[in-house]
């Protein structure tokens, strides 16, 4: 019989508060051979494989089918799997790791308050510099789509691999599409968020894909596995 | 995907031949301009949409290129590259590869890569003869390829000023149901929200701000921006300056003040919107429209009428020709007369060709001034799919 895979968080906090959700279930979850490896199991749940991932990566493995399950940001998977609808099952959410996908802008911008704010400011922006505003952000489709969906198109995006927040004040883009959770880290780097700049609430979920065979062994192993972990989420998982 | 087999190649490559002489014969120059374009140009005309269906791609040195997605704004910079006065009048002719990523997968209808056969002419001064002459040359060369069966469809962009004119609209509200025009995903939304005056209840733009604002007294009203500014802790960063933000601050105030759109106008503007079917006719309700309206005059429609008129001395059976008012607004960068022209075979949405007037197009590509322009391209593919596959 195959295993179940079960990719998660390969470091950092969401790595962290996975351990601690498995623990909460009574689940202990243990690398197998070397310390320094990338495979575990979980003990008392025979049958499921660990794979140690690193949370974008996941995303990949699941819209392949190379793991069965995976543990992940909900912004991660509606980032890099465009019809993750047809694709992914949103199995639970899990009460952690809590982020936002927002708009900002610069907090001295204080005609922009709305994106139809935002598209007035487009034009004219255009004649004075010659260019459309610049994006930036690791979240292209997310931003594609959601400026998409406004019918807002006069902008360009600049892809950003880390400290985003930065962009504006640095002038290497106008305004960002970032994750924040307290919006502490925007308000430092003197952005805001607009009124209408929302683009997902987002979470750590656990996912199954739909690429890969799902034999009656492995859905009741994947039973098993939601059933012990539900008690473990705090209600405001399902309420968020 | 089409044109892999290579008796297609060569049906397709005689098609060309044919197409071109066709453009040479009525004065186009046969011009190659470069597949591989600067990604900035494309990108800055077109938006953040059509870049989303571009292959942009950064070569060893990392400078950003792109696989042309359409061959027009290479003529562009091939006319700019010939002539140190972008005003000059040319006419140019092309034939080859463009490339568009298709996000529901390639087909044979939106292959990512297709064939353009097309014309542009550019500082050409009497403008309606030039779109009609675009027109008529396009038709000439889809007939003698073998396709008889075509139909055309008619826009123009700039009718829709007109409207406004008609209504006796402030310069405000001019401007913004311009604007508007060219997003229709929220025009409906807009036109509904304008009823109540041009900026609904949704800015979040401070009032004490906002009341300080004057068009006649900028210094006044930057250093009261940047009382509050000082007040509230808040940095001045990024590219947009203190003067930038106050102008747009201004016009929001202004906004505020505007008396909202009256009933008239916007059944007006709604009745506009919604004209389509057989160009003579359209024309004809446009006009009753326009004269019926508070401040109607009859200068727009003459260009629509001289325009008919044009298109059926070059031969055109103005009984397969049609004009919606709506047609037009999502295309990338046409600012005029636009138009489309099908197969009764194929799907509406995959006309096979299309084309229109541009002329803020060079200014994009770095002219530094509008320059008239007028172009089409033939989608070589759907062509041959017309005629059934056969060589001419």
């Amino acid at each position: 019989m195959t295993n179940l895979t079960l990719a998660i968080p390969s470091k950092g906090r969401l790595m962290e508060q996975t351990t601690d959700m498995f623990a909460r279930a009574g689940l202990v979850v243990r690398k197998v051979g070397h310390v320094r490896g990338y495979r575990g199991e979980i003990e008392g749940l025979p049958g499921i494989d660990v794979a140690y991932v690193s949370s974008g990566e996941i995303a990949e493995a699941l819209k392949s089918g190379s793991v069965h399950l995976g543990i992940t940001g909900e912004d991660l998977i509606r980032e890099n799997i465009s019809d993750a609808a047809t694709r992914i099952r949103f199995l639970q959410k899990l009460g952690f790791g809590f982020a936002d996908v927002v708009v900002a802008v610069p907090a001295c911008w204080l005609d922009v308050t709305t994106v139809a704010e935002l598209e007035e400011i487009a034009l004219p922006f255009r004649r004075q510099h010659g260019r459309w505003p610049r994006v930036a952000t690791k979240y292209i489709n997310l931003t594609r789509r959601f400026f998409g969906s406004k019918g807002f198109g006069d902008y360009r995006i600049i892809e950003s691999a880390g400290a985003t927040e930065g962009a504006p004040s640095s002038g290497m883009a106008e305004l960002i599409v970032d994750i924040t959770t307290t919006g502490e880290t925007l308000r430092a780097n003197g952005l805001k968020i607009l009124d209408d700049g929302v683009i997902l609430k987002s979470q750590a979920n656990l996912f199954a894909t739909n690429a890969a065979a799902w034999t009656p062994d492995l859905e009741a192993l994947r039973a098993e596995l939601s059933d012990r972990l539900a008690n473990s989420i705090p209600s405001k998982a399902t309420v968020r | 995907m089409t044109a892999e087999t290579v008796q297609n190649l060569e049906v397709l490559a005689a098609q060309a031949q044919t197409l071109m002489s066709v453009f040479t014969k009525a004065g186009y120059d046969a011009v190659a301009p470069a597949i591989i374009q600067p990604a900035d140009v494309f990108l800055d005309v077109i938006g953040e949409n059509l870049r989303a269906r571009t292959y942009v791609f950064t070569d060893q040195d990392g400078a950003e290129l792109c696989l042309r997605p359409d061959i027009t704004v290479p003529t562009c910079r091939l006319h700019l590259e010939r002539h140190a006065d972008p005003m000059t009048p040319a006419r140019y002719c092309y034939n080859g590869p463009a490339f568009r990523f298709q996000p529901q997968g390639a087909t044979a209808a939106h292959p990512r890569e297709f064939r353009q056969a097309g014309i542009e002419r550019f500082g050409d001064k009497s403008r309606e003869a030039a779109e009609a002459e675009t027109v008529s040359v396009i038709l000439k060369g889809i007939e003698k390829v073998g396709f008889k069966d075509w139909t055309l469809k008619l826009g123009d962009l700039g009718l829709f000023s007109s409207v406004l004119d008609a209504a006796g609209l402030s310069p405000n509200w001019k401007k913004r149901l311009d604007d508007a025009f060219l997003r229709p995903l929220s025009f409906r939304e807009a036109l509904k929200g304008f009823a109540t005056g041009v900026r609904g209840a949704s800015s979040g733009v401070p009032d004490e701000v906002l009341s300080a604002m004057r068009r006649d007294d900028r210094e006044a009203s930057e250093a009261a921006v940047a009382v509050y500014l000082e007040e509230e802790a808040i940095e001045l960063i990024g590219t947009r300056t203190l003067s930038d933000i106050t102008e747009h601050l201004i016009g929001i105030a202004e906004d505020r003040k505007e008396k909202p759109l009256d009933n008239r106008a916007i059944d007006l503007i709604a009745r506009y919107v919604g004209v389509s079917g057989s160009a003579i006719t359209a024309g004809e309700k446009i006009s009753a429209l326009i004269k019926s309206a508070p401040n109607g005059s009859g200068y727009a429609l003459e260009t629509y009428d001289r325009r008919l008129a044009l298109l059926a001395n070059a031969g055109i059976d103005l009984d397969r020709v049609t004009f919606a008012a709506e047609f037009g607004r999502t295309l990338a960068y046409y600012t005029g007369f636009v138009f489309e022209v099908s197969a009764p075979s194929l799907d509406p949405k995959s006309p096979l060709a299309g084309g229109g007037r541009y002329d803020g197009l060079m200014r994009a590509a770095g002219s530094g001034a509008d320059v008239p322009a007028v172009g089409a391209a033939i989608h070589s593919e759907r062509l041959l799919a017309a005629t059934g596959g056969k060589s001419p």
